[in-house]
């Protein structure tokens, strides 16, 4: 700010001085004038701006107090108005409630309450008003005449209680008051730690379960009344105190107790006594002893209750009636007796144990019976096997025999004529001693007592040899027979497999006129191989294929009985059932047939059973020793003649014993034993053999039998001793001299 | 936008039956009160006998203008007319017949007992404001006011001097039919509307002063000045040739009295011809005077406008006195056709002044007047 502007800078000195004089003049007039009251516009316009500013200030301020006022009064009268509608709308809730209201504040004193508070309470209703103390509040309720004391207890009493409750946090319970009403009372506590009391009228709820339980009760007694009468088990309920509080008629039918008896409060004991009584009367006096100590039991168990477990018996009673008793405790201290006539069921497990009594005694006769049947079925059996061994052996020794006397006979100088009848003789020996083991091998596989052992076969030697057999009788029908030879290895027994095998080829080669026989093999399938045994013979007819396999049928009677009984393929149908082959045949009239044996072949690694025999190349006995040890004079005397005959010094004795004397007095080792297995009553032919080899080491040896027992074989194979068997094949003797002077001559060098 | 709460209506001063024109614009409705801004074209008589019998019990007062402010905005040569609808205002009209006597205690009683009778009659209107008009060439405006303010109390006061046009020969406040000079007439307004008085202005100070060292007060004539004649001075202060004084260099650089740390305004009316300065307010020997810097108009309308907005509601409507010289002012910035579009928007009626009243004050170069809100709860 500066006055710079008030002089102009064009005047010349003299007269700025004088215009500033004018204006400070001026000035002076104007502050020295400024306070006086001057009507003057200008002052008029100043005091007026003053006051304006004043008044605007004032103003200000003013309207701000004035804003804040009214905005305080807007929030003071909105809060007032609020409130106002606050207590209102209490007012009208609280008078809107059905219950009795009264809130009473921290201090206890009552606020406010509404018009139904206390109205239970006709008397003292007019003195529950604003500013009534809690506990004169609670002395004027305890002496009103509303009020339905306890017996005893008097209002100060109440009231005590009363107060006492008030220090719950919590508080309801229900006060009787007179003429049955009830009043719900409940304090609830509020934020700030006044009271909230409630009365609510409770009466038609209390009344109303009343009746309910009531009713309830009524419906569950009906329940079980009906339940009780619809069972047929008779029922006895009996109270805490033994009392009869509830039964059904079933219980009067099945004790016989008239149901007048049954009354409420009958006691057990009576009860009990009357049954007593009542089985007395129907017995003539005569209670039996079970009854009474099942009464007994009972009543027991009644005495001492309460009982752990319930109790359960049975009771008989003369007129033949069987009640299932029950016992039990129920809740409260009372107990259930129950009875069920069980008559009809014990009568049925007691028939159904008579039917089962009987049932087992004609089972036991039966088994008797039958035990009879078998016993007689195992002595045929057992006679049959021993006339087998009879047979075996009665038959064939003298056989035996006979061959070695006929072989004897032949091999002297004697005339042509008697030659020939001792060929005769031999050939119609050899044929009964074909019959004869054929009736051996068929009664040895009927009996079932044969052992097969199955083992690897390899069937190009067996088939050679049976070739072989038959190639004579072939030849001298002019047949062709031929074999396909084979490599293959088949699991069978080697001596049953030849004897289906020889029987078959053998009934080829007798039946067939013309043409030839073929044997030959073909694989059929894995592991199985078919033996063929192929004819041009006549053919089987079709009504004939199952006959055939019968014992002593023949197709064709012409056969000459040296030529069989008809037993060859009934001991084949037989064999092959036992070893499990299949056998077919196939045949068509004057074709031919064809035989079929189906095989299972054995493993490739398997070894075969080492072959039965060799065929002698030659009879060479010239300058050997033999210790023939046999009991039947016959027999050793023809063997001696035959074993002479071929070169042999033959050493004789009946008996083990002499023969181990014998041995011993001469000095001589013999170079081989034929020893019978059976040598009368010393040692026996195999404990001779073992003496003998335990003495003097291993001999070339022969056990000669006509034992044919599986037994006996399988223990010679064991201990390695070789069997020959009567009737003596004298080739096979023969092939055992030429195997000894083979090694003796190797032996000795 | 806000409902409005007055009905304006308006015809040309030339009109030959404005009374016609303005009672259709008006419309149907019971009226507290008339105010009518003429323009000095108008044939005041044919007008005056005109308003003979014319909505017989509504007061109807009003002055002549130096421009009308109606439905456009800035306007001329027009009549508008401002109705205050019976249901939201009561009315009580007040003439001040002899301003030259000026008899200021029976003035107070008087506005004391009319004040307290409105008051009584209508209760429901809570709200209250006086509208002054004054005989602009009276030069009593201040000595007016000065004595208004103790018969209104807290009732704020605004106002404008009746006005001439540009001519500044003879002004006339309308009462009761009659066009009348050296009077004013002044109506107590009670309203269920919430209103505002305002008063702005868009002047500021500059550091260049100088001191009346001769004047005579009661013509508002400023002869001396810095003990130089006025004129001169003032023109070697403003920098311009004494010889080319305007309207609009009065205009654009009134002068500042400082009062009580506010800042008034003091506008030249006039340079005569032996270079006194004619003031439009009250002057006085020894005063301080300050060269004001006028800021831009449009942004200063639009920012006053805008704080008029009450609680983020703007007003219904604004019965406003403009000074004239603001009116040159914005025809020489060439801001006139903004200015009246701001007021055309913001619904501002009234005149162009030859000075404002504002409580007890007569001032210048000031936009002074009313905002009428929508009343509360009137959506």
């Amino acid at each position: 700010m500066t006055a710079r502007h008030l002089l102009n800078p064009a005047d010349p000195p003299l007269r700025q001085h004088e215009k500033l004089l004018e204006i400070v003049e001026v000035l002076m007039h104007r502050v020295e004038t400024a306070t006086d009251h001057s009507g003057a516009a200008y002052a008029q316009f100043e005091r007026a701006a003053m006051l304006e500013e004043q008044v605007r200030e004032r103003t200000r301020d003013l309207e701000q107090t004035l804003d804040l006022l009214n905005r305080t009064n807007a929030r003071l009268a909105e809060a007032n108005s609020s409130a106002e509608a606050a207590r209102k709308n209490l007012s009208d809730a609280i008078d809107a409630v059905e219950e009795g209201f009264a809130l009473f504040d921290a201090a206890d004193v009552m606020v406010m309450c509404n018009a139904r508070f206390g109205r239970h309470l006709s008397d003292i209703r007019p003195l529950l008003v604003q500013g009534l103390g809690f506990a004169e509040y609670v002395d004027l309720v305890s002496r009103s005449g509303h009020l339905q004391l306890a017996e005893g207890e008097t209002p100060a009493d109440w009231a005590r209680l009363r107060l006492a409750r008030h220090h719950d946090p919590h508080v309801i319970f229900n006060v009787p008051l007179i003429w049955d009403r009830w009043l719900q009372v409940s304090e609830h506590r509020t934020a700030g730690g006044g009271t909230v009391i409630l009365q609510t009228d409770v009466t038609d709820i209390i009344r109303t379960e009343r009746l309910e339980r009531g009713k309830l009760l009524d419906d569950q007694a009906r329940v079980v009344r009906a339940t009780l009468d619809h069972i047929s088990q008779g029922v006895c309920i009996f109270d805490a105190d033994a009392r009869l509080v509830g039964w059904n008629a079933q219980a009067a039918t099945v004790l016989a107790v008239p149901l007048s008896r049954f009354r409420l409060g009958l006691a057990f004991e009576d009860l009990a006594e009357r049954l007593v009584d009542e089985a007395d009367k129907e017995t003539d006096g005569e209670t039996d002893e079970e009854t009474r100590a099942s009464l007994g039991m009972l009543r027991a168990w009644v005495r001492d209750r309460p009982q752990p477990s319930a109790l359960h018996f049975e009771m008989r009673r003369r007129s033949g009636m069987i009640l299932d008793a029950f016992a039990r405790e129920i809740p409260g201290r009372g107990f259930v007796i129950s009875f069920s006539d069980v008559t009809l069921e014990r009568t049925a497990i007691q028939a159904l144990s008579r039917a089962n009594e009987t049932l087992e005694a004609r089972v036991a006769a039966r088994t008797l019976e039958l035990e009879s049947a078998l016993a007689n079925a195992e002595r045929a059996n057992a006679a049959r096997t021993r006339f087998v061994a009879a047979a075996s052996h009665d038959l064939l020794q003298p056989l035996s025999a006979a061959k070695l006397f006929v072989a004897a006979i032949a091999d002297d100088k004697a005339r042509p004529r008697t030659l020939d009848a001792a060929a005769k003789a031999q050939a119609a020996l050899e044929s009964v001693e074909t019959i004869l083991a054929a009736l051996l091998d068929i009664s040895r596989l009927e009996s079932g007592r044969i052992a097969v052992t199955p083992g690897p076969v390899p069937l190009g030697p067996l088939l050679a040899r049976l070739v072989e057999e038959f190639a004579p009788k072939a030849a001298e029908k002019g047949l062709r027979l031929r074999l396909r030879p084979t490599g293959h290895v088949v699991v069978s027994d080697p001596t049953y497999l030849r004897r289906i095998l020889q029987n078959l080829i053998g009934n080829a080669v007798r039946y067939t006129e013309s043409g030839g026989v073929l044997i030959g093999t073909r694989r059929r399938g894995r592991g199985t191989l078919r033996i063929d045994v192929v004819d041009t013979g006549p053919g089987i007819p079709e009504t004939e294929r199952e006959a055939i396999f019968r014992e002593f049928h023949r197709l064709n009677a012409r056969a000459s009985a040296s030529e069989g009984m008809g037993l060859g393929l009934a001991i084949v149908e037989r064999a092959a059932a036992v070893l499990g082959h299949s056998l077919t045949l196939h045949s068509r009239i004057g074709r031919g047939t064809r035989f079929a044996v189906g095989v299972s072949l054995a493993d490739a690694g398997s070894a075969p059973c080492p072959p039965v025999d060799i065929p002698p190349d030659r009879i060479e006995g010239s300058s050997l020793i033999g210790l023939l040890v046999e009991n039947d004079e016959d027999i050793r005397r023809a063997l001696t003649l035959f074993l002479e005959g071929r070169g042999v010094s033959v050493l004789e004795a009946a008996t083990g014993e002499d023969a181990m004397s014998l041995v011993e007095e001469i000095g001589i080792l013999p170079d081989f034993l034929l020893v019978d297995s059976r040598l009368g009553d010393g040692m026996d032919g195999l404990a001779l053999i073992e003496a003998m080899t335990a003495r003097y080491g291993a001999l070339p040896l022969r056990l000669i039998t006509a034992d044919r027992e599986e037994g006996l074989r399988q223990t010679c194979v064991a201990r390695g001793v070789g069997l020959i068997y009567k009737p003596i094949d004298t080739r096979a003797l023969e092939r055992f001299i030429v195997q000894v002077g083979e090694i003796r001559i190797s032996g000795g060098g | 936008m806000a409902s409005r709460v007055l009905r304006v209506a308006q015809v040309a001063a030339q009109d030959a039956a404005p009374i016609d024109g303005l009672d259709t614009g008006l419309g149907e409705g019971p009226l507290a009160l008339v105010v009518m801004f003429v323009s000095p074209r108008a044939d005041l008589k044919v007008l005056s006998r005109s308003l003979q019998g014319w909505r017989p019990g509504v007061p109807v007062i009003g002055c002549t203008t130096a421009g009308e402010i109606g439905q456009e905005g800035y306007d001329e040569g027009k009549i508008v007319a401002v109705g205050f609808p019976a249901g939201e205002f009561a009315a009580h009209v007040e003439l001040i017949p002899d301003l030259a006597n000026l008899q200021p205690q029976p003035l107070i009683d008087g506005l004391i007992q009319s004040r307290a009778a409105l008051a009584r009659d209508y209760a429901g209107f809570e709200n209250e404001c006086a509208f002054l008009m004054v005989d602009g060439l009276s030069t009593r405006e201040d000595a007016l006011a000065a004595a208004l303010a103790p018969g209104l109390g807290p009732v704020p006061l605004f106002g404008g001097s009746a006005a001439d046009g540009t001519r500044f020969l003879e002004t006339f406040v309308l009462h009761e039919g009659s066009f009348r000079r050296n009077a004013a007439v002044l109506a107590l307004i009670r309203t269920r509307c919430r209103l505002q008085v305002f008063k702005s202005h868009h002047l500021t100070p500059t550091p260049i002063r100088m001191v009346v060292t001769e004047a005579d007060p009661a013509r508002r004539i400023v002869r001396r000045i810095n003990a130089e004649p006025a004129a001169l001075e003032y023109a070697r202060l403003l920098g311009k040739d004494p010889g080319q004084m305007t309207p609009f260099t009065f205009a654009a650089h009134p002068v500042l009295v400082r009062v009580g740390g506010q800042h008034y305004v003091r506008s030249i009316r006039q340079v005569a011809d032996n270079n006194d300065l004619v003031f439009f307010s009250a002057i006085d020997e020894g005063l301080v005077l300050s060269l004001a810097d006028a800021g831009d108009m449009v942004d200063h309308l639009q920012q006053a406008l805008a704080d008029l907005a009450l609680n983020g509601e703007a007003p219904g409507d604004i019965l406003a006195c403009d000074c004239i010289l603001r009116r040159i002012e914005a025809r020489e910035r060439q801001r006139e056709g903004q200015l009246s579009c701001l007021l055309r928007d913001h619904r501002v009626v009234g005149f162009s002044t030859y000075g404002e009243q504002f409580n007890a004050m007569h001032v210048n170069q000031t936009l002074t007047g009313v905002a009428f809100y929508a009343p509360e709860g009137a959506g």
